[in-house]
């Protein structure tokens, strides 16, 4: 192709140049988010995999042996501890404030091969080492809050073996004795690198729709800069034409022009990406920001994402142009759009019995085909995405010819025919905004899961919010037990201590069915009805339950020939309070589990495979609704720069500017707001769908008021957009811009 | 220079003077239109006839002199001195404007196109389309109304355009080389129902052409050259 040709077609004014900046530009965005987005569904799973280590559950710790008769056990036998095996136990509920801290408390022989992630050798008892953060944690807070729960600082664990720089874990060293007490200690030789467990292609699945659904705005961003100013392109060409240029020579510039400033753009989006690294990776998800390395995409993959964004905004180039039907007078056929059909509706009804088929199959059928629902589910995701874009101009062309039987101004006469007569390109204006509702919607859908966890009831007969409780370990004497709850009284914030009895610790065989108090503690538990006795009996599902429970009177029993079976700290309910006595409890050597309260059980929800992803969608939000504004605004810029002319015209025999604003803002409101409803329900379906693929216990609620803000906020950006385009309206359609056109 | 009478003109224009950057367009020109006459307004590229028509409409403000606009029954005003809101609602409610091409929205059926001046005035649609159909039949465009500008050929988009600029009835009509992008017998046939309706209502006509057979259906034609009006300004009626 002669040079001097292509750079006069290139950029021969200065809107060449302000169409070519803004295609460089777009693509710079869009390539920056898509490299920075990819990093960071890279930097998820690179952090799943450091974190995989505390997963290992290991081997039991005790075994029953054999005996001649297969129906009945013996009784249980430790496993021996050797050189090459480790005692661990993973304590559930050890929070601070309402953060959950991972704790894994190790018991070793001295010497031992085994080396523990991030740290080598374990801890010696009465030893720990942390995250740093924890680290930090400690220092900034009062021992008796916190800190005087792990024992002596012994060192940081590394970065290799943290999920985060913000995750609080912790490892601290315990006695053989101390672990075998209470018989939840498991024998560890080695540590697993599966991050996922047995629920890895569920959770991989949603990740690559939640991956999916955050890339998709940014290629519709890609794909609407790219054909920017495609009206003055298409004169430009003309001109070539009638100069002697064949329409392939016609399309091959188009190829160039398009792609040099793809080219342009997309090297600089690899550049702010990667200056942008370290700030993304402040960005907390899932409770934990990332380090900026997690985010690294590497050389291959940013050359990859260059040449196909180059390639591809190329070939869609020569392709439109191939097909605009230029000839040397100009556009020698109207290229009229083919009338959007009822098969548009195809890809989304397709998308949805996949998703559907995929769900049934586990739920209904109860089987489970791992190579069949991954990509029923994923593929049905893609069906949808594609099919809300595909179906989007049948919808507004056939609200269009509604409204223009309805029209009654110049702006809605207007607005109406040009929507039913390109609903595509119409439609293409407010795509990503839909996209982006969707994917809010999906994302919210997913999140109100968690939002819809129930808080524990704060009512007599019911464990109190505010309340610490354990259960006393086997061996632990009455004496240690009251001196443990009188220390723990004199905390500040802690109002009463309860100690609870039993014919034997709850962890023996020998445990009863209910849980014996003196009356006159009762009302520390909370209760309100207590029997004229004074001693009374509670059930022991009093420690979980969530259905208020009755005291019974229990005038035969007799304390002083019982144990102390469970001890119950009533607080303030002040977190520091809270936390100083979980310190306290966890501190005396008397329990059987870690202290918690009915508050904790939230922090260790089954659902939080989910949060994960819920901590995503407001990323997903974020990224996929400041991308749509952006293409909307980009997109109304373009409509309006393409038909400057005859709108250039109209205002020059005497159409007021507001009524230009009424038909801009017109035609990009009627295809929103026709396709949002549908976007709004198919995102809940379809969060619904995936919810209920992982676990048909869950159930999808309405969502948390950010959703409805985010929806507002999208609505308000659609207005911002089109707003923003207003001084363009004006600039190109002035009357002296117009006269020399 | 002729005397200008200004007793019966509908468009006074008094020593105007335009231009852009360092080219001078317009250097004093004064000229009178009268009410009810069909002014060819001719003279080489670049002479500054459009200029000149764009100022006497209120599209351009001329940087000197003044336009001064008499309409019937109304105290005349001058239209430089107006600001561009009142100068837009001036040029949509008694001027009409038609150009060479590309002025139909190409959205729009023939009848919508032609109904846009009256929806902007206030007029009900249903009205619109039919003062609208009305007039396209007038002009030979008999269930046109329908088409797209795209499904027309070039007269019968021109006399859409022409449709379009006298359905509010305006006082004056400006044309910008009307015919320009037609055949003779188009042209011909475009320019000969454009004269009918304009005078049966008593319309003014401002109209460019570098034809010397579209002037000769004027009753009048001046000649534009460098800025001025040259010496070829003549009454040819």
């Amino acid at each position: 192709m002669n040079p001097a040709l292509l750079k006069l077609a290139v950029v021969g004014s200065r809107s060449s140049y302000g169409r070519l900046g803004g295609i460089a530009g777009g693509v710079a965005v869009g390539v920056c988010l898509l490299l920075l987005l990819w990093g960071g569904a890279n930097g998820l799973s690179a952090r799943d995999d450091r974190g995989a280590w505390l997963r290992e559950t290991g081997l039991p710790s005790v075994a029953a042996p054999l005996t001649a008769d297969p129906t009945a056990s013996g009784p249980a036998m430790p496993v021996p501890l050797t050189a090459d095996t480790v005692l661990m136990e993973a304590n559930p509920v050890e929070v601070f404030r309402d953060r959950l801290i991972n704790r894994r408390d190790v018991a070793a022989l001295d010497p031992t091969t085994v080396k523990i992630p991030g740290i080598g050798s374990p801890p010696a008892p009465g030893r720990y080492y942390a995250s740093p953060a924890l680290q930090r944690l400690i220092e900034a807070t009062p021992r008796n809050e916190l800190g005087d729960r792990f024992g002596t600082f012994a060192g940081t664990i590394d970065d290799a073996a943290l999920p985060g720089p913000d995750s609080l874990i912790v490892v601290t060293g315990a006695t053989e004795t101390e672990l075998r007490q209470n018989g939840r200690a498991f024998l560890v030789s080695g540590f697993t690198t599966n991050p996922y467990g047995g629920s890895a292609a569920a959770y991989n699945t949603v990740l690559s729709i939640g991956a999916i659904a955050v890339f998709f705005p940014v290629l519709l961003l890609i794909s609407i800069v790219t054909g920017l100013g495609a009206a003055q392109r298409r004169e430009r060409f003309a001109t070539l034409r009638l100069i002697g240029a064949s329409p392939q020579v016609i399309s091959r510039i188009a190829a160039v022009e398009t792609a040099v400033p793809s080219l342009i753009g997309a090297v600089l989006g690899v550049v702010l990406a990667l200056v942008l690294r370290p700030a993304a990776a402040q960005i907390p998800v899932n409770g934990t920001r990332m380090f900026a390395a997690d985010l690294t995409t590497g050389p291959a993959s940013a050359a990859a994402v260059v040449a196909v964004v180059v390639t591809a905004s190329a070939l869609v180039a020569a392709h439109r142009t191939a097909h605009a039907g230029i000839g040397p007078l100009g556009v020698t056929r109207a290229v009229h759009e083919k009338a959007p059909t009822m098969w548009r509706s195809v890809p989304l009804l397709a998308g949805l019995a996949a998703m559907i088929t995929a769900v049934l199959i586990i739920r209904v059928m109860g089987v489970r085909l791992p190579w069949l629902e991954s990509p029923l589910l994923i593929g049905g995701f893609v069906l949808i995405l594609v099919g809300i874009v595909a179906i989007g101009p049948w919808l507004t062309r056939l609200v269009s010819r509604m409204g223009l039987r309805q029209a009654r101004s110049a702006a809605g006469v207007i607005a109406a025919s040009r929507i039913q007569k390109t609903p595509v390109a119409t439609f293409r204006s407010v795509s990503g905004l839909v996209i982006a509702v969707f994917v809010v919607s999906v994302f919210a859908g997913g999140s109100s899961i968690i939002e819809s966890t129930e808080a524990p009831p704060t009512r007599p007969g019911l464990l109190q919010p505010t309340s610490l409780h354990a259960t006393v370990g086997a061996g632990s004497t009455p004496a240690q037990v009251a001196d443990a709850a009188r220390q723990a009284k004199e905390l500040p914030g802690i109002r009463n201590a309860v100690v609870g009895y039993g014919p034997a610790a709850l962890s023996e065989r020998d445990a009863g069915p209910e849980i014996y108090l003196h009356a006159e503690d009762a009302p520390g538990l909370g209760f309100k009805d207590i029997p004229a006795e004074e001693t009374v009996s509670v059930d022991t599902s009093f420690l979980w339950t969530t259905h208020p429970l009755a005291l019974n009177p229990a005038p035969a029993a007799s304390l002083d020939e019982m144990v102390p079976i469970v001890i119950v700290l009533g607080t303030d309910g002040t977190p520091e309070a809270m936390d100083r006595a979980r310190t306290a409890l966890n501190g005396s050597g008397i329990t059987a589990i870690p202290a918690n309260s009915p508050l904790d059980l939230n922090l260790q929800s089954t659902t939080r495979l989910i949060q994960g992803l819920a901590v995503l969608a407001y990323l997903g939000m974020f990224v996929a609704i400041a991308i749509a504004g952006l293409s909307l605004a980009v997109a109304t810029a373009s409509a309006i720069l393409d038909r400057k002319r005859v709108l250039g015209l109209m205002r020059l025999m005497g159409m007021p500017v507001s009524v230009l604003r009424r038909i801009i803002t017109r035609e990009a409101a009627v295809p929103l707001l026709t396709v949002l409803l549908l976007s709004v329900g198919l995102g809940f379906l379809v969060a619904w769908l995936m919810v209920t693929f992982i676990d048909d216990t869950y159930r999808v609620t309405w969502p948390a008021p950010g959703y409805f803000m985010a929806l507002g906020i999208s609505l308000l950006l659609a207005l911002g957009a089109v707003i923003a385009t207003f001084s363009l309206i004006r600039g190109s359609t002035a009357v002296t811009a117009t006269r020399f056109e | 220079m002729s005397t200008i009478s200004t007793t019966s003109s509908v468009l006074s224009a008094r020593g105007l003077h335009h231009s852009f950057g360092q080219t001078k367009a317009l250097r004093g020109i004064d000229l009178d239109v009268q009410r009810g006459e069909v002014l060819a307004v001719m003279g080489p590229s670049g002479s500054g006839k459009s200029t000149l028509l764009h100022c006497l409409a209120g599209v351009l403000v001329p940087d000197g002199g003044s336009v001064t606009y008499r309409p019937a029954g109304r105290s005349p005003m001058e239209t430089s001195a107006l600001g561009e809101p009142k100068r837009a609602r001036l040029r949509l409610t008694d001027f009409g404007f038609v150009f060479q091409f590309g002025q139909l929205l190409p959205e729009l059926t023939a009848a919508d196109n032609v109904s846009l001046p009256l929806l902007l005035a206030g007029t009900r649609r249903p009205e619109a389309l039919r003062r609208s159909t009305e007039l396209l039949e007038r002009l030979g465009l008999n269930g046109m109304g329908t088409k797209l500008p795209g499904e027309l050929s070039g007269g019968q988009a021109q006399r859409v355009a022409v449709a379009r600029a006298l359905v509010a009835s305006p006082a004056v009509l400006f044309a910008d080389e009307p015919t320009g992008s037609l055949d003779s017998l188009a042209s011909e046939n475009v320019l000969t129902l454009l004269l009918e309706l304009v005078r049966e209502a008593g319309t003014t006509v401002v109209m460019i052409t570098h034809d010397a057979r579209t002037a000769a259906y004027a009753d009048r034609e001046v000649i534009v050259r460098d800025g001025g009006l040259g010496a070829g300004y003549r009454v040819t009626a």
